[in-house]
């Protein structure tokens, strides 16, 4: 086979949404060594077993939300109410500088009440989730997730990446490196910050948490915004109408194809093409994110917060219009989670924030027969104290970051189900049974993508890297139906 | 390209290797053990199986013991691939045999086993890695076709094509070579001068001379300077931010500036190194000196709270070790931060011995979301400022002696007034002018003198501040009556001394303010953390409002406040102090407009019906008049300072605090030398506040460079310390050098250095080129892309050294090389045998970076300004792309007029969102050093060529510019391809144009509401006198020319 050969075979592999000139696509890799990815997308890492989730939803809640409140029940500290944490459950972890300084750890047993849902049993939060509660048996219940990071920056950073310093690649633009795109006119990874109700206790978010590190730049994340373009630059000019717009890329690549007859320079054949795409962008996204043909239904479902352009609900369906479309990895940020203080007085509007819409993207997935391959990804960057940071009462408290247990949850994709993973101590201070640690995490997110995480690596000074990281991680097989 | 050969055509290599060939260990072995072996068989000892290592000479030729502590020959017997066991292991075909083993998924080629095969036959030559080798001066190659070398780079390039059985392309036509000359020198397109100064008639070749002088003109223009410094921010990730959490402004343009004036005056690439590494270390360093340092603070920082100090340095230092490898040496150090090197001979020892360079420095762990970043900056005073800034440090110095000597000589008299003095002789300092009413409220019983209870009766706290106090919440307060009866246009002043229950409430300490009447009257509030004060005639369109704007309330502890106004009615008349001392405040209403009184009586603890304050109060205060700075301050210390009095006996610190009362209040040299130096000192902070600011490195004089090894890179698990010093494998610094920055920088351009020059001639040579003759420009190590031209990269760097670092020299040597005069044209058989144009077969053809491009874009349409430096520029940017990062603490503004058109340099450039639309055309982030973008070819940059306001505008006004020319269309089509293609239109291009305009020109004859709106992209407005239809279509016309492959290409 000749190089030209190749060269011809790499540009029709080649994915819509970039290709770096000197990058050699491992699809075209594939092809030469007579490989067949016969499962796989245009363009893919030929997975190492069937995936069992094609495409991934991650619902990001930035800040630490609190497991003690939510979904780690722990009705012994009703008694323990303003004692101090015991020293040998401390057991010398290392605390924040906020709450290092405090005299005391009084401990704040959870203002709410909880219940069992589902023939799992899960303890929930009764008072705040009332929509979640009910899909108790679907979901993979995770109670003893573990990070080593303490605080934000670092603690997303190794949520997204693998690791606390920036610069790796995050686990969406993995997705893209290795599965590949499903359609010809949307990018593959996208980004959507959602916009809570409550605003008081927000943390950094920044575009370094989808990046696409030392993988190609073609699999960063692309944002789309809630407010402005939905992509940026997406729409024309004023006084630009499409048909127009149709004719002046026309005339463009006509005299791109002049230049490319008379230079033969393969990156403008291919500058060509992608004109010829930012058309289809323009013309598919309007069509995207036009809620107006959504039926009445679909807001009794999401509720009406739905329509309010950059909610979480908003959001959420437009991450269902993304599945359906093709996109593999469509990664939601919603902030306001860190809450050191008045926990009880805004854990209310957080969780009115996420309830309808969590319990209607399952439904609707499931309406759609997407459920099944589609993988719904809930949880933090770390959880947090069961002592109070400032001042406490029965009713109010504040919680300081907590690394060692936190709980996500998973639906969908191929995890299990009604599953309740992990259990932690009565102080949820420490994990008892079955540690998951975020590598071990990644290792089975990867694997239900149909990746052995130690196989998926990309070569980058000199080491084959993986999410994974050096340190061992483990598939969790507890968590795969 | 051998590596990739390698993978992929291996048919090619055994083609390529006959028996008879001499195989050499770094271009043919090393590769492939490195690829297969060193992850256990290489310099980290941490990982190694086995004892066995195989990136040393000694790994493959000594016996060595195994770990069962038996001693075993050699695992490679020169000469003997038989008796080898490294051979034997490779070609095993047992699976516990066979190296290396499956479960790594790494297997060799049988190729590759003949390769090994054949190096043991021959000897098995050994060699240290290449770029550890000095460079040494080589023969220069005899290449097939001499008459076409232009200088001794073509002879290298000439025959290494030559070799591989390719001609070089013909030489570029005139106007395109002026235009990739001029945009590798300047980053701009040619201006129509220099294009008709230099284009020859009749489509001949530029000569050799006119070549050079076209260089040496463009290299004279400021924009050279501008160009360079581009590629070198990247590499020093300069920024306008801090980067982490709040991302906040980081104040030092000054750097950015320093960088394209190093350029322009093209100061030698040694000193450009020692300024930036050390310039605070060198004897008297000038200001521009100290800029340089700025290289150093460019590392992202945070002031993230709850982080810890040591790990936040731990990372400081650990980025400007990255920094240090990737930029002037080529290798990865940072790989051996947690471990030894897996590929490089480079230990964590090492690792921690370069940090040691970079850790002795004044710079704080948390940047305080500054713009100075709490750390070391200099200020860089207005010329008119200046002498002032120089002088005052002496004054203040001079006035601070006179201050302490008057408190020796006050010392005396203090004891003898100490020894008298009576708690109520100091009544007498308290002012009494205009006091209205004075509620001391430490009765500790039944009801507060002067008051009446409203609500529940008094509860009384025993902890007061001076004696038993009240306390307050909703349901009980105390009415005072008609004191404080306060006309909201005359001055008044009220204080008291407060201790909040909470900071997260509301709450009036004193007020008399009337619900139902529209709120009308005063009050003395505490807003959360802040004191707010309310002036109203009718809410909400007659009253004032005015609150403190950095939280100084604090619960559970007593604080002094008071409220002052000056009676003018406006927000400015009223000021704020806690404890004595001003507090910062912003008027937030400010419509009173009516003089009034309220009715309702005075109250503490809240209005006549509402915010009810929940906490403390004690000592209430209320007087007729605006207090001054002095009074204020002198209540706050009274009552404390009577109670202290009462004491029994006083202790030192007691006594410390009594003596400083009698300073302020009872000397009168003291307190005239403190006014003078205040006075100093507020000069020199105003001078501080209003100058611009940039952050220096700056040396601990007191310690020595010293650092410990962190186990796993973990800042909470520091080893053994070591000291600075070069990696071993490097050698060491000089005997006689300073163990500091200033030794490492005099090392790193001295000839022992196998490295900086190549690496930095690679460099200049990838900017030129798009590729580095090392690809992996930031890694010369084991595990990098070997050279394609190693030749050519030693005589370059040796060439580069020989001539005192020069750059202008080594760049127009470049540039007059005829290799780079080449055409760009690719022929289907270069295509096949050079398809990266590694081999340089053709000219350099590639996407422009992302500033190249709006550069670009502005300079042929006419508008780039020529302005430079200062405060980072605010250009176009579409909405809620800041906001959304970070802490929403900084919102986008975007500038108008001329900033809008500066050079893409001076773009501010933020840390979490880097300006969008250079973002999308691979601009790094500049959250960590980068010498090698990433180049791609998206739809989404097409988006922003054609959709950006800049571009829509830039099209536009390049439109009214071709307008202006007289003539037919085709004419004026020519003129605007003219600005942006530097050539005019051939035959074939004419008719697809002339045809665009016809269709363009239908729609907007038809469509005038299209073509209004067209033509109100951009802040400057469009040519009135030019018809809106013509203006229009030609708009649109020119967009498409700019957005022609030809044109974003370099």
């Amino acid at each position: 086979m000749s190089i030209l050969h190749e060269w011809n075979t790499l540009q029709t592999r080649r994915r819509f949404f970039g290709n770096g000139a000197n990058v050699l696509g491992a699809a075209a890799l594939a092809s030469l060594i007579g490989k067949s990815t016969a499962q796989a997308a245009p363009g893919a890492i030929p997975t190492h077993f069937a995936p069992k989730a094609k495409r991934v939803i991650y619902l990001h809640m930035v800040g630490g939300p609190s497991q003690l409140d939510l979904f780690d029940h722990k009705p012994k500290m009703k008694e323990m109410f303003d004692k101090d944490l015991p020293p040998s459950i401390r057991n010398g972890q290392r605390l924040t500088t906020m709450t290092s300084g405090q005299a005391r750890f009084p401990i704040a047993p959870s203002k709410f009440n909880f219940a069992q849902y589902g023939q799992c049993g899960m303890w929930m939060n009764s008072e705040l989730l009332p929509y979640l509660s009910k899909h108790a048996d679907e979901i993979c219940w995770m109670r003893s997730m573990n990070t080593e990071a303490i605080n934000h920056e670092p603690a997303i950073c190794a949520m997204q990446t693998g690791n606390q310093v920036a610069g790796r690649p995050c686990i969406g633009s993995w997705a893209s490196y290795g599965l590949g795109s499903e359609n010809d006119n949307l990018p593959n990874f996208v980004v959507l910050i959602a916009t809570p109700t409550n605003r008081d206790q927000e943390q950094a978010i920044s575009s370094r948490l989808w990046s696409s590190g030392y993988l190609p730049s073609e699999h960063a994340g692309v944002s789309f915004r809630s407010k402005g373009d939905p992509i940026l630059f997406i729409n024309n000019p004023p006084g630009v109408p499409n048909d127009l717009r149709k004719q002046t890329i026309d005339g463009i690549n006509q005299l791109n194809r002049l230049n490319y007859e008379s230079v033969g320079d393969p990156e403008t054949h291919t500058r060509i093409r992608q004109y010829e795409m930012a058309f289809r962008m323009q013309a598919s996204v309007p069509e995207l994110t036009d809620l107006s043909k959504e039926p009445e239904s679909t807001f009794k479902l999401y509720g009406e917060e739905a329509k309010k352009s950059g909610s979480f609900a908003n959001s959420v369906l437009m991450a269902r219009r993304l599945a359906e479309r093709g996109v593999r990895f469509t990664q939601i940020y919603l902030n306001n989670w860190d809450h050191h203080g008045n926990l009880t007085g805004r854990m209310g509007s957080q969780c009115k924030d996420i309830d309808q819409p969590c319990h209607a993207l399952i439904e609707d997935l499931k309406q759609r027969g997407m459920f099944d391959d589609t993988l719904i990804i809930w949880g933090g960057e770390f959880g947090r104290t069961i002592y109070s940071q400032g001042g406490l009462t029965k009713d109010n408290y504040g919680r300081d970051h907590h690394p060692r247990c936190f709980t996500m949850w998973m639906a969908g994709g191929g995890s299990k189900g009604g599953q309740i993973y992990g259990e932690t101590d009565d102080f949820s201070y420490n994990i008892v049974k079955d540690p998951l640690h975020i590598s071990d995490f990644h290792a089975t997110i990867m694997h239900l993508m149909g990746y052995n995480h130690e196989r998926m690596t990309y070569k980058f000074q000199g080491l084959d890297q993986k999410l994974t990281g050096v340190l061992p991680a483990k598939v969790i097989k507890a968590l795969i139906a | 390209m051998r590596k990739p050969l390698l993978a992929l055509l291996p048919f090619l290599v055994s083609a390529s290797f006959a028996a008879s060939d001499q195989v050499q260990f770094n271009r043919d072995i090393r590769p492939i053990i490195a690829d297969n072996c060193f992850h256990c068989h290489g310099p980290d000892p941490g990982s190694r199986k086995a004892g066995l290592r195989l990136d040393t000479e000694a790994g493959f030729f000594a016996a060595r013991m195994n770990k069962d502590g038996k001693e075993e020959p050699a695992t490679i017997i020169k000469g003997n691939p038989a008796k080898s066991s490294l051979f034997a292991r490779i070609s095993s075909t047992d699976q516990d045999e066979i190296m290396p083993p499956p479960k790594e998924h790494k297997t060799l080629k049988p190729d590759q086993i003949a390769l090994i095969k054949h190096w043991i036959e021959q000897g098995a030559p050994w060699q240290p890695h290449w770029s550890l080798i000095a460079p040494t001066q080589p023969a220069l190659p005899q290449p097939a076709d001499a008459a076409w070398s232009k200088n001794p780079i073509d002879r290298f390039i000439g025959s290494k094509l030559a070799a591989a059985g390719l001609k070089p392309a013909p030489e570029a036509d005139a106007h395109a070579l002026i235009r990739r000359i001029s945009l590798d020198v300047t980053g701009l397109p040619p201006s129509p001068a220099i294009l008709a100064k230099y284009l020859p008639k009749n489509g001949d070749h530029l000569i050799d001379p006119q070549i050079g002088q076209l260089i040496d003109e463009l290299m004279a223009q400021p924009v050279y300077g501008e160009h360079r410094a581009r590629y070198w921010l990247d590499a020093a990730r300069y920024s306008d931010t801090h980067g982490l959490h709040f991302d906040a402004y980081r104040e030092m343009w000054a750097y950015r500036d320093w960088v394209v004036k190093a350029y322009n005056r093209n100061q030698p690439f040694d000193q450009f190194t020692v300024e930036q590494l050390a310039g605070d270390l060198l004897p008297k360093p000038t200001d521009e000196q100290l800029i340089a340092t700025g290289l150093q603070r460019c590392n992202i920082t945070t002031n993230e709270g709850g982080t810890i100090a040591e790990e936040n340095l731990a990372n400081y230092a650990a980025d400007r070790v990255q920094t240090m490898g990737w930029v002037f040496l080529g290798l990865t150090t940072n790989c051996a931060q947690c471990h030894d090197h897996k590929f490089d001979p480079f230990t964590q020892k090492d690792y921690y011995s370069m940090a040691a360079f970079f850790r002795n420095t004044t710079q704080g762990a948390l940047d305080g979301n500054v713009k100075d970043g709490n750390g070391p900056v200099l200020v860089m005073p207005a010329d008119a400022d200046r002498a002032r800034w120089v002088g005052l440090p002496d004054e203040i110095a001079g006035a601070k002696t006179k201050v302490q000597a008057s408190r020796t000589a006050a010392r005396p008299e203090f004891t003898t007034w100490i020894a008298k003095v009576k708690p109520q002789d100091l009544n007498a300092d308290f002012p009494a002018k205009d006091l209205i009413a004075r509620l001391a409220l430490n009765e500790g019983k039944g009801v507060p003198a002067g008051t009446t209870v409203n609500g529940e009766p008094v509860t009384w706290k025993a902890d007061g501040k001076l004696g038993p106090a009240p306390s307050f919440k909703k349901g009980s307060n105390l009415v005072i009556g008609d004191a404080g009866n306060f006309d909201t246009k005359k001055p008044f002043s009220v204080g008291a001394w407060i201790r909040p229950t909470k900071v997260e409430g509301n709450g009036a300490i004193v007020a008399r303010m009337d619900d139902p009447k529209f709120a009308q009257g005063w009050d003395f509030f505490q807003a959360g953390k802040n004191l707010s004060v309310y002036i109203i005639s009718k809410w909400p369109d007659d009253a004032l409002q005015v609150t403190t704007t950095r939280n100084p309330l604090k619960a559970g502890t007593w604080q002094n406040v008071f409220v002052t106004y000056d009676g003018s009615g406006k927000a400015a008349g009223v000021k704020f102090y806690v404890d004595g001392v001003l507090a910062e405040s912003k008027g937030t209403i400010d419509k009173l407009k009516t003089a009034s009184q309220s009715t309702t009586p005075t109250r503490i603890g809240q209005r006549s019906q509402s915010e009810f304050f929940e906490g403390d109060i004690q000592d209430v205060l209320l007087y007729g008049r605006m207090l001054s700075v002095t009074d204020v301050m002198t209540i706050s210390k009274v009552g404390p300072m009577q109670l202290l009095l009462a004491s029994a006996k006083l202790d030192q610190k007691q006594k410390d605090l009594a003596f400083e009362y009698y300073l302020n209040s009872r000397h009168e040299g003291f307190k005239l030398s403190t006014v003078s130096l205040a006075k100093l000192e507020g000069e020199l902070t105003a001078i501080k506040t209003r100058s611009p600011v940039t952050h220096i490195q700056k040396e601990k004089m007191d310690s020595k460079a010293m650092a410990n090894i962190l186990m796993r890179g973990a800042y909470d698990k520091p080893g053994a310390q070591v000291e600075a010093e070069i990696p071993a494998v490097l050698g060491k610094l000089p005997a006689d050098a300073p163990r500091n920055r200033l030794g490492l920088a005099r090392w790193l351009m001295s000839d022992t250095n196998t490295l900086t020059a190549r690496v930095t001639v690679n460099r200049m040579w990838q900017e030129i080129f798009g590729t580095g003759l090392v690809k992996t420009s930031e890694d010369f190590g084991i595990m990098g892309s070997p050279p394609t031209h190693p030749e050519l990269l030693d005589w370059l760097a040796l060439d580069f050294r020989a001539h005192g670092w020069d750059m202008k020299r080594f760049y127009k040597q470049l540039l007059t090389s005829a290799a780079y005069r080449q055409a760009a044209v690719i022929t289907p058989e270069k295509l096949e045998k050079d398809r990266d144009n590694a081999l340089l077969s053709r000219g350099p053809r590639f996407r422009m970076d992302a500033e190249m491009i709006r550069d670009y874009a502005l300079a042929a349409s006419g508008t780039l300004s020529p302005r430079m430096g200062g405060p980072g520029t605010y250009p176009y940017q579409p909405e809620n792309i800041w906001e959304v990062v970070g802490m929403h603490n900084m919102s986008y503004k975007q500038d108008t007029g001329e900033n809008l058109y500066r050079r893409t340099i001076y773009n501010f450039w933020k840390r979490m969102a880097a300006p969008a639309s250079l973002d999308i055309f691979n601009a790094p982030s500049r959250e960590a050093s980068c010498v090698r973008r990433d180049r791609t070819n998206t739809p989404l940059q097409a988006l922003v060529t054609m959709n950006d306001p800049q571009y829509v505008e830039a099209s536009r006004l390049l439109a009214q510019h071709t307008l202006q020319v007289e003539g037919d269309d085709n004419s004026r089509l020519n003129a605007a391809a003219t600005r942006l293609l530097c050539r005019p239109l051939k035959a074939n291009e004419l008719p697809i144009l002339t045809a665009s305009l016809a269709q363009l020109r239908k729609h907007y004859g038809a469509n005038a509401a299209d073509a209004d709106a067209l033509l109100k992209v951009g802040d400057s407005k469009s040519d009135l006198k030019l018809p809106k239809t013509e203006l229009a279509a030609w708009t649109m016309v020119c967009s498409q020319l700019m957005n022609l492959d030809e044109v974003l290409n370099k």
